[in-house]
């Protein structure tokens, strides 16, 4: 990383490629690089591998049928791939799934106690309790009810509930804003900060929506069919041309359907790939 | 219907819970089906045997013992065996599991023969019938049978309902993906059900040896058990307990006033009428069933 020399980063993943059923390759050599304490976007179209990269760091399990093949993943220096979810999350690596994100048949407050926290007595898993319900306030009154009753909002503010009562240093979030109303997006977008700035939690957040993710995150990369081809800080990737016609949906006539087609063009300017 | 006639069923209803609740314990937070439970209940009789041969004189330890036992053994099935299955097709556990029940057959005959063994003669105890009402009696260790599934369950209901661990293996059966992406190590909660379910087994070996002794063929109860589980929907215990009355009433019923010869036909009777009209058992959710 030039542009973000100061501290070691909190994960560096370089060169991971992951494969499905041992054949299907679906990322070919990502590298990125997340600061302690910042929040970081991970952006690209369906099927761009997004996904992928987060269950590769979160860690599969045998159903999955997963694999990462080539490259490594550091979490505070140290070597994670391939490693099984729960120690992951020992580690303070945790998920919020893109679906499946809560136990529908738990009540919320189950939901909650189910999370195997390292080291937590029941006073300090007495006090996560209460910051989700601080941050969330909205579930306090839905302590009692099933989490398979619950809107897409209060589901989503139940799976960051549940993933910070694990006690995350770095949390990942797949699609904060998936299928949810743009009032709700407002807010949970506003608490993400506030979860990074209150209790310094690192934020990886994989989303479709460009102009949400660089709207939160400081530092964005955009990834393709499983190759990072942008990166920048979020402020400059959302001034950029290319982000504004494919990604903003602010594009005028001259479709070319993806970026690196555009990029691959002689006219356009300096490359943003890395290396 | 007789009092007397009540009583044979709930006794009958009482064992066959006692033996289900083993198999919706490993079927709800696995979602694999158990075929060789009932060896393994009858491995939990034969080590009461065992134990009661070498503490003759102090039953009480002999019975702990053989209880502990019991919980040791589902957890060395799940990880010796169970343990590398998961992940893989659930049709490949249940077969495993049959293939185990086969060998754990085998294995008893071979060590203990076809003879018919009786654990309480070895303490000295006997097994006299009390008279429970008037007109009404069963014998002691079946009491014991009845009064042990009624605290086994109030036990298991009140773990999965209110423990931190039980509420895991509620969540691990629901999502084990997300159970693991929350911290639970699946193998911990698959031995824990392991080691439950076998427990339970044990316990209900156990009593059925001091009352009617125990021999090669006991398996056959937790064969029959199946059914009561199934009728509940596998994954329920509250449906477990209805379904282990179906089945007994059904079969005390059966041998009282058609022939004592269809004991054994009339569980696996009500298991297809039961599933014919609902497939999904009585209590079962729904959207388990295509996991079987
Ligand atoms: N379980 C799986 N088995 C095989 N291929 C898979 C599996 N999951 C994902 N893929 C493939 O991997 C590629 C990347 O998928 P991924 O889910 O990571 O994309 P994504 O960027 O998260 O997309 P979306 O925005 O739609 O969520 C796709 O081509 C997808 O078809
Ligand atoms: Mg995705």
């Amino acid at each position: 990383m030039t542009n973000v020399p100061q501290a070691a980063p909190l994960l560096a993943i370089d060169d991971l490629r992951v494969a499905y059923h041992r054949v299907a390759v679906a990322l070919h050599g990502v590298t990125l690089r997340v600061m302690p304490q910042t929040i970081v976007a991970l952006v690209g179209n369906n099927g761009a591998g997004k996904t992928t990269a987060l269950r590769a760091i979160s860690g599969f399990i045998g159903v999955d049928d997963a694999r990462v093949i080539g490259g490594s993943i550091r979490f505070a220096g140290r070597r994670i791939e391939n490693e099984p979810p729960h120690a992951n999350t020992a580690r303070g690596i945790v998920l919020v799934p893109e679906r499946d994100k809560v136990f529908p048949n738990l009540t919320v407050a189950e939901n909650l106690t189910v999370a195997a926290t390292r080291r937590a007595s029941s006073a300090e898993r007495r006090r996560l309790d209460e910051l989700v319900f601080a941050l969330f306030p909205a579930l306090a009154p839905l302590r009692a009810r099933l989490a398979g009753l619950l809107s897409g909002g209060e589901r989503q503010m139940l799976a960051f509930g549940s993933a910070i009562v694990c006690k995350p240093e770095l949390l990942l979030v797949d699609e904060l804003s998936l299928g949810l109303a743009p009032v709700v997006v407002d807010d949970l977008a506003r608490r993400v900060r506030a979860i990074r700035r209150e209790l310094g939690i690192t934020v990886l957040l994989v989303e479709q929506n460009v102009g949400v993710a660089l709207a939160i995150a400081d530092y964005g990369y955009v990834i393709e069919s499983g190759h990072v081809v942008l990166e920048g800080p979020a402020g400059e990737l959302r001034g950029r041309p290319e982000i504004q016609q494919f990604y903003l949906g602010l594009a005028t006539g001259n479709q070319v359907r993806r970026y690196r087609a555009l990029r691959e063009r002689p006219a356009n300017g300096p490359g943003d790939r890395r290396q | 219907m007789s009092p007397q006639l009540i009583a044979n069923i709930v006794v009958l209803a009482a064992i066959y819970a006692l033996v289900s609740a083993g198999y919706v314990l490993v079927y709800r937070v696995s979602h694999v089906l158990n075929l060789a439970h009932g060896e393994l209940m009858m491995i939990g009789a034969y080590i009461l045997v065992a134990t009661a041969g070498l503490f003759s004189g102090n039953p009480i330890l002999a019975l702990l013992l053989a209880a502990v036992s019991g919980l040791v053994m589902g957890l060395v099935v799940y990880a010796v065996l169970m343990r590398w299955l998961t992940g893989e097709a659930v049709l490949a556990a249940v077969l495993v599991t049959i293939a185990l029940g086969i060998l754990l057959r085998g294995l008893s005959i071979l060590i203990w023969t076809t003879q018919q063994f009786y654990p309480a003669a070895i303490f000295g105890w006997r097994n006299p019938p009390v008279h429970i009402l008037p007109g009404v009696q069963i014998s002691v260790a079946s009491l014991a049978i009845v009064a042990l599934t009624i605290i086994v369950y109030a036990a298991l209901f009140l773990f999965l309902q209110f423990t931190a661990w039980g509420v895991r293996m509620r969540a691990a059966g629901q999502n084990p993906l997300l159970a693991e992406q929350r911290g639970i190590r699946l193998h911990a909660v698959y031995a824990l059900a392991w080691g439950l379910s076998t427990f339970t087994a044990s316990l209900a070996g156990m009593l059925l040896s001091l009352d009617s002794g125990v021999e090669s063929t006991m398996a056959t109860i937790g064969l029959k058990a199946f059914p009561a589980a199934l009728v509940g929907g596998l994954d329920s215990l509250f449906g477990a307990l209805v379904g282990a009355l179906i089945v007994a009433a059904a079969e005390i019923a059966a041998i009282q006033f058609v022939n004592p010869l269809l004991s054994d036909v009339v569980p696996f009777l009500v298991l297809l009428l039961v599933l014919a009209v609902r497939p999904w058992g009585l209590f079962g959710s729904r959207e388990q069933l295509d996991r079987v």
